[in-house]
């Protein structure tokens, strides 16, 4: 009988402790992140809801093997040689440079993500407000077109680099998406922007690094700028018209000085239309200083950062430059640098490049538009301009010129030079007929020792002279790209280490990646 | 030199000191039990009459009281009046006999059966071995491998057909790499579930020398009892015991070890730059001559120790152990000292109805030295690469004392790397463990566990004004802390009933088991101190917290496990076996839709030796055949995969409205269907043993698949929010077959030889990576990743084709110019420079297609001898050593003296490239360890019970072709297998020495 007592004593006992534990409930706590189902945004939280259509462009931008390289290394300013230390990356550089490219490279692979990752963005909070569950009780009309001319830009960007993507507008549609033709994508990004202006705020002041209507409208103007090569059908008239709303809104001039659109406290700039803010800490990821600059460079400012040593100026289009022209020493760093601390020289940027396989660290000028600040880190602060006033001033001029109002283009040209020669304000001066001249550029292939065999020259671009003016105001401003396209040049010219691809390569192919991702893509042409 | 002997003398003075205390201490007990008559005997083999040197025999109730045969078989004891002696002899049965009034004995002791009345640990209990109807492999602790053992595993090793283990690092902190079956995750984790007493945790849990059995789960059948965490097999270890018969004893061992690096790499010295210059190369000569690699390398004297205490009677009885470890690296100021204690009591009541047992496992590991010693973050390998690359004409100091720094890319003194930064990190566990045993019936019982296991680590970095973050960066010394905390509860409750009728047997098991774990983290860094005298310890001091440039984040996550099991075995005559289990289980890191999985196994076995139809082979040998099917889970990694949850990131913000604000973002693609990855396996094998089980093993035929495999699957933006997805997606297969054979060849009074032999092969493939969701056109997935400055990926996982292939550029030359010539996807020669990533091609495999064990046990009267060799072939390894360091382009960087060795008669003149010319062959041979050991005769001393020295060398010697530091020092799990990199901590080679004493 005992025994039995002690039995269930114990038994009991082990039983016990079973329901200290709640047995089979496994709903997961979680701790460290933002549930759903039990978050309930407000008003307030709009910035941080809209903040990530934004975000991404930084990265796009100026992210390693961004956006900038795509325009500038594939075209005749920029290059990233194999510097002494390696820095051959599977080829990727000489890729870019010669054409050579696949649908596999990474470059065109990353602008299409970043560009994407903006627009889904864009789509699910837009599906957000429709919903209901962001309560927005005023500015709802605003944000909406706000957003909207975002993921425009962002379609702008696709239009311009891969010509035939998917327009994708609806979150909720889960389907694979289809693609459509370059032409539709621009009627699409057209209509988004036209759409969205009565809407866009028109204060400059307080939208800076946002969509307004006035970078909505330069983008357009942009738009219409490249129209025949998007569509076949050229829209000089728009692009006048939309060019001229910005200027007449008095919104925005030139700065006095040209390095003030670039330097590290560019958010005063009075200049800049939309730009993608960066901050070293807030808005990481302008490395532009790291990749170009040499280590040694690191004791010239001083940085507190070690740079890597990568791209370079082609030396072909230094030459095109004039002496007199300021904008040379404000884009380019050039010859002996020295301590901040000692005066003496660490390294001297040398012109010449040797070829891109075979370089020293100190040969090629870099890129030093962006100012670099005192004791910067690895990540610059200065904002980058995509749309500023100048682009304003040269889309017109370039739609005049086009359209046989050569004297009005020269004024406009001329009155973008003048802040470049202030020392030489008669070299500021551009005529009709200098804009009716070829080019500078001595196009041809670049031998080691520097002398350019195969030489084309750049007598035979119409309107050569515009394109050098482009070049010179907009260097390193991942432009050029698209300039080259419109002028016809960049499948048909030689420089430094690049000939022309007998295959279509004004289109960038469409992902590899994506295209396995997503069966309903075909391959851009050339590819 | 100096300062390890000293060191070493030091140590085996303390020892000494220790040794004659606790040696004292036992003499006077033993004396004070002296005995009252004189007996002697002599004890043969029942077998073949020869005489059995080294049986223990003991005094039944006085453990004290015992000797061991000599070399004839002969002993001599004084025993009380009316004792009985027990004599034990491993391979034989156990015998008591009364003492009686006689004094001269002849006792013949029968061979064991062993292998069939051994018994092994099995999920939730124990078996014979001869009813096992899966594929288990048992390791008892006399047949642990020896010396300086790194972890659990280590003891095993060579050991278990189909548990690959190796040691992919040097590191003092490094654990072992272990690998049953192949690679069956791809998201989940593939390491075996490790239970320590049938708690789980992991292979430092406690220190190797308390360690009685490790006993492995192989097969689907067997660990899917233990459903969701069963994958990647199951380890058991089972400590040490006071079991059954009463005992008191008291073990101490110890060793001593010093390291040398496996393979020094050769480099270009100071005099061969010179004589480079002479030759127009362009090399900076500074003057010097130094060796950078002894520069930042130490002599290191590493030491263990292990007290073990076994007492109490055969109601109440505990186990005592302490260990303390001390392990220094080969590099400058790295290593590690480890503490784990150990108490473990056992008390029975009501006529052993009620058993209970508690534990209590408590150990901190305290890694001092100048860096992280993690894997993972290879900031030591990153100092070792610097001395590989640094100017040998260069010095370490200038003329004033002050590092000798000099400007390039990446390009740090790597003894000021040590010298200048500091690292300290404390881990502390505690597990408790409480059990109650409970028979209210003989053939019935219960069991309830519960174990609370808490443990946390303490980590802190710093760098000095000097160290060349303050020089590159201007950081004015740098600090951080981290630390984390985990708690995790578990709870089972089984019943257990087993009966025999007439020619059945059977048992029945039910349980529920439930799992708790709770993580937390926080970590924070600051730098731009005023001074760099807090190292980590005034963090609020720096600057860099001000201009917000200072770093902080937490984090907690917690998961439950839950799951209900059964278990059936029946035998039928001993002839005919059977088991089946089920285990429902189900986990809070899936989705709500599907929380919950079945895991079934079923296995047979057949003894076809009891058949009548087996004759006299059946008497004299013993086969068993079996088959099983089983089906294990596999859990995802990551907490919160199923959650549709948001995240405020400062990454993702933007200037908006005027200012910083930063992004609200969705965590991830939502997915509330994860599920359970299932992996289904086959297995069929014989277990057989001959003469007497002088021939022994097993033969063992496994295929499993693992279904709705998760994978991080590339999804197109739009329509989902981030480029990838978790999604059971995918089909993974393995099959192999393994070959375990042991072998006594000799066996007589003086000499025995105990030889095995464990081949393994595994043949992998990823079947599929969709489903009926997802069937992308993108059948594989890249890998791995070469580093800068090459930058590309070094493997490709393709669907229908096996892990581990390298994705390369295919070098079939040299050009006249010294640079590649590759193969491109048409089959042509062309130069490097005209190569697109199309022309990549798959080029070997970084997992070994045979996987070879050779072990052998040799006594020779009071001398043992222990050779472990291992070996494996039919794969390749990505030596980065060669990659980085066997080409002269770059002049601002030292190179292996091969680097201007003609390759097709030209010398490379092209930049660091991934090309298949460095993709070796990796096949090894490996004289692993080698240890020599002398038991002392008994009685020599008196007190002493047993007594033993050593001496091992361990990674003594390689055979192969491959031309980096060590074939097996390389990592193989994960996707990357074979790549062996370049900033790695070295493999070492080991010589060790130590003794044992038994009071």
């Amino acid at each position: 009988m005992k025994n039995k007592n002690i039995t269930y004593a114990i038994l009991a006992a082990l039983l016990a402790g079973a329901p200290l534990y709640s047995c089979t409930d496994l709903d997961e706590q979680v701790y460290s992140e933002v549930l759903g189902s039990s978050y309930q945004p407000t008003e307030k939280d709009l910035p941080a809801i809209v903040a990530p259509v934004y975000s991404s462009l930084r990265s796009l931008m100026l992210g390693w093997q961004g956006y900038f390289d795509l325009q500038e290394e594939a075209a005749d300013a920029i290059i990233t040689p194999v510097r002494p230390n390696g820095w051959d990356d599977g080829g990727t550089y000489r890729r870019m440079h010669q054409h050579t490219w696949t649908a596999l490279q990474w470059q065109p692979e990353n602008a299409w993500r970043q560009a994407f990752a903006s627009i889904t963005t864009v789509n699910r909070v837009l599906s957000q407000i429709e919903d209901g569950d962001l309560p927005l009780t005023n500015g709802k009309d605003a944000t909406i077109a706000e957003l909207r001319a975002v993921r425009a830009f962002a379609y702008y960007l696709l239009l311009d680099n891969h010509g035939n993507v998917p327009i994708v507008t609806d979150f909720k549609d889960v389907t694979l998406p289809k693609q459509s033709k370059r032409k539709e994508v621009y009627d699409f990004v057209v209509k988004e922007l036209t759409e969205s202006l009565p809407n866009l705020s028109e204060n400059a002041a307080t939208t800076y690094g946002q969509m307004n209507k006035w970078g909505a409208k330069t983008l357009l103007a942009k738009i219409y700028l490249n129209a025949q090569v998007y569509t076949g059908t050229p829209e000089w008239a728009k692009a006048i018209q939309e060019a001229d709303d910005v200027i007449k809104s008095g919104k925005y001039v030139l700065d006095a000085n040209y390095s003030d659109v670039f330097t590290w406290t560019n958010f005063n700039s009075k200049e800049i239309i939309f730009a993608i803010p960066y901050d070293e800490i807030y808005g990481t990821g302008n490395q532009i200083h790291m990749k170009t600059l040499d280590p040694l460079s690191r004791s010239v400012y001083p940085m507190n950062a070690g740079p890597w040593g990568g791209n370079c100026a082609v030396p072909q289009f230094i030459d095109t430059y004039d002496a007199a022209d300021t904008r040379l020493a404000d884009t380019w760093i050039m010859g002996p640098q020295k301590s901040a601390a000692t005066g003496a020289v660490v390294i001297t940027y040398n012109k010449a490049v040797p070829g891109m396989d075979k370089t020293a660290s100190s040969d090629g000028f870099r890129i030093g538009k962006y100012k670099i600040k005192p004791n910067a880190t690895g990540s610059l602060d200065n904002d980058f301009p995509f749309l500023r006033y100048a682009d304003v001033l040269m889309i017109k001029a370039e739609a005049l010129l086009r359209t046989g109002k050569a004297a009005e283009a020269a004024e406009l040209v001329t009155q973008v030079r003048q802040r470049a020669f202030k020392a030489n304000p008669e070299k500021a001066k551009v005529t009709a007929a200098d804009l009716a001249k070829g080019s500078r550029y001595n196009y041809g292939y670049q031998a080691t020792d520097g002398t350019i065999t195969e030489r084309q020259g750049g007598d035979d671009i119409q309107f050569g002279r515009f394109l050098d003016e482009l070049g010179w105001e907009f260097a390193a401003e991942a432009h050029r790209r698209q300039d080259l396209i419109r002028f016809g040049a960049y499948e048909t010219k030689k420089w430094f280490n690049h000939r022309p691809q007998t295959a279509q390569r004004s289109l960038f192919p469409i992902p590899q990646n994506e295209i396995d991702k997503n069966p309903n893509l075909k391959q851009n042409l050339g590819y | 030199m100096k300062r390890p002997l000293s060191r070493l003398i030091r140590e085996l003075h303390r020892f000494c000191l220790l040794a004659a205390a606790v040696a004292c201490f036992l003499t006077e007990n033993a004396l004070a039990l002296a005995a009252d008559r004189q007996i002697s005997g002599k004890v043969v083999s029942a077998e073949d009459k020869n005489p059995l040197p080294g049986v223990t025999i003991i005094v039944k109730g006085k453990n004290t009281v015992g000797t061991a045969t000599d070399t004839d078989g002969k002993f001599k004891l004084e025993v009380p009046e009316g004792a009985t002696l027990i004599l034990s002899y491993i391979g034989y049965v156990s015998q008591e006999l009364a003492v009686g009034n006689q004094s001269e004995f002849n006792v013949e002791l029968a061979p064991d059966q062993k292998q069939l009345q051994e018994v092994v640990v099995i999920g939730y209990g124990t078996q014979k071995k001869g009813d096992i109807t899966s594929s288990v492999a048992s390791i008892k602790r006399e047949d642990f491998v020896q010396g300086t053992v790194r972890d659990a595993a280590q003891l095993v090793q060579g050991k278990v057909a189909g548990l690959r283990i190796t040691t992919p690092s040097g590191s003092p902190t490094s654990n072992t790499q272990i690998n049953l079956r192949g690679i069956n995750s791809i998201e989940g984790t593939a390491n075996p579930l490790i239970l320590i007493d049938g708690i789980p945790g992991g292979l430092n849990t406690v220190a190797p020398e308390d360690i009685e059995s490790v006993d492995v789960l192989k097969d689907g059948s067997a660990a899917a009892i233990y459903g969701t965490r069963a994958t990647g097999g199951v380890i058991l270890i089972t400590t040490r015991k006071n079991r059954g018969t009463s005992r008191s004893t008291i073990e101490y061992s110890n060793y001593v070890n010093i390291q040398t690096i496996a393979r020094r790499p050769e480099l270009l010295t100071g005099d061969d730059y010179r004589q480079k210059i002479k030759e127009g190369i362009a090399y900076t000569d500074y003057g010097g001559n130094t060796d950078w690699l002894s520069e930042i390398m130490q002599k290191p004297v590493s030491h263990n120790h292990n007290l073990t205490f076994f007492g109490g009677n055969t109601t109440t009885n505990l186990t005592g152990s302490i260990n303390y470890r001390n392990w220094e690296g080969i590099f400058l100021r790295s290593g590690q000292n480890r503490f784990t204690g150990r108490a473990d009591l056992n008390h029975a009541m009501f006529n052993n109805k009620l058993k209970t047992n508690l534990q209590i496992i408590n150990r901190i590991t305290r890694s001092n030295g100048a860096v992280s010693p993690a894997l993972d973050d290879a900031a030591y390998g990153y100092a070792y690469r610097q001395a590989i690359i640094r100017n040998p004409t260069d010095r370490v100091r200038t003329d004033d004392g002050k590092w000798q720094e000099r400007d390039g890319y990446f390009y740090e003194n790597p003894v000021s790397l040590l010298n200048e930064s500091n690292y300290e990190s404390s881990f502390k566990e505690m597990r408790m463990a409480g059990s109650l045993d409970y028979a209210p019936i003989d053939d019935l019982n219960f069991k309830l566990l519960v174990s609370n296991v808490q443990n946390s680590n303490l980590e802190g970095g710093s760098t000095t004004f000097n160290h060349t973050a303050t020089r590159l960066s201007n950081q004015n010394a740098t600090a951080f802390r981290n630390t984390y905390a985990n708690n995790e509860n578990l709870l089972e409750f089984t019943g257990n009933y087993s009966k025999a009728i007439g020619k059945h047997r059977f048992s029945l098991l039910g349980g529920y088991s439930w799992q708790d774990a709770t993580y937390e983290a926080f970590a924070a860094n600051n730098w731009d101190f005023p001074t760099d005298a807090y190292d980590w310890n005034n963090l609020g001091a720096g600057g860099a917290l001000q201009k917000g440039q200072a770093g902080m984040s937490s984090t907690k996550n917690k998961w439950q496990l839950a799951g209900f099991f059964g278990r059936l075995t029946y035998s039928l005559s001993d002839k005919y076996l059977f088991m089946a289990s089920v285990r429902r289980e189900g986990s809070s890191r899936f989705g709500v839709n599907n929380r919950w999985g079945t895991f079934p196994a079923a296995s047979i076995g057949w003894r076809i030796s009891k058949e009548n139809f087996m004759g006299s082979l059946g008497a004299a040998s013993d086969i068993k055949l079996r088959a099983g099917i089983g089906v294990t889970g596999t859990i995802a990694n990551n907490p919160y995969m199923s959650q549709i949850s948001y995240n405020f990131d400062r990454e993702e913000g933007a200037f908006i409205g005027g200012k910083w604000v930063p992004g609200f973002v969705p965590a991830r693609n939502f997915n509330p269907d994860l599920r359970w990855e299932k992996k289904e396996e086959y297995n069929a094998g014989v277990d057989f043993g001959f003469m007497k089980n002088r021939i022994n093993g097993s033969i063992d035929f496994y295929s499993r698949k693992v279904k709705d495999l998760l994978y991080n699957f590339p999804v197109p933006v739009p329509p989902y929010l981030t480029g990838s997805m978790f999604i059971n997606a995918g089909v993974m297969q393995n099959k192999g077959v393994e070959v375990l054979l042991n072998i006594v060849p000799i066996q007589t009074g003086d000499f025995q030889w105990n030889t095995g032999f464990t081949y393994s092969t595994n043949r992998n493939k990823l079947v599929s990576l969709s489903n009926e969701q997802f069937q992308a056109a993108n059948d594989f997935f890249d890998a791995g990743y070469t580093g800068e400055p090459i930058q590309v990926s070094t493997h490709r996982v393709k669907v229908g084709e096996p892990i581990g292939r390298f994705f390369v550029w295919k070098s079939v030359g040299v050009d006249d110019k010294g640079a590649w010539l590759i193969e491109n996807k048409d089959g042509e020669v062309i130069p490097i420079a005209d190569a697109t990533p199309e022309d990549r091609q798959y080029y070997g495999n970084g997992i070994p297609k045979h996987i070879v064990g050779w072990n052998n046990n040799i006594r020779y009267k009071q001398f043992d001898l222990a050779v472990n060799m291992r070996g494996a072939f039919g794969f390749n390894i990505l030596n980065f050593q060669s990659m980085f360091y066997n080409n002269p382009r770059n002049k601002a960087y030292n190179m292996l003296k091969t680097a201007y060795d003609p390759i097709d008669g030209k010398v490379l003149n092209t930049d660091l490239v991934y090309v298949s010319h460095y993709i070796e062959k990796g096949d090894y041979w490996k004289v692993d360890n080698v240890t020599l050991g002398y038991t002392l005769p008994a009685n020599t001393i008196k007190g002493i019970k047993n007594a033993r020295i050593f001496v091992s060398g361990l990674n003594l010697a390689t055979i192969t072709g491959y031309t980096g530091i060590d074939p097996e020092g390389v990592i193989f799990t994960g996707f990357s297998p074979g790549n062996d990199y370049r900033d790695k901590y070295p493999t070492t080679r080991t010589f060790t020495a130590g003794l044992s004493v038994t009071f």
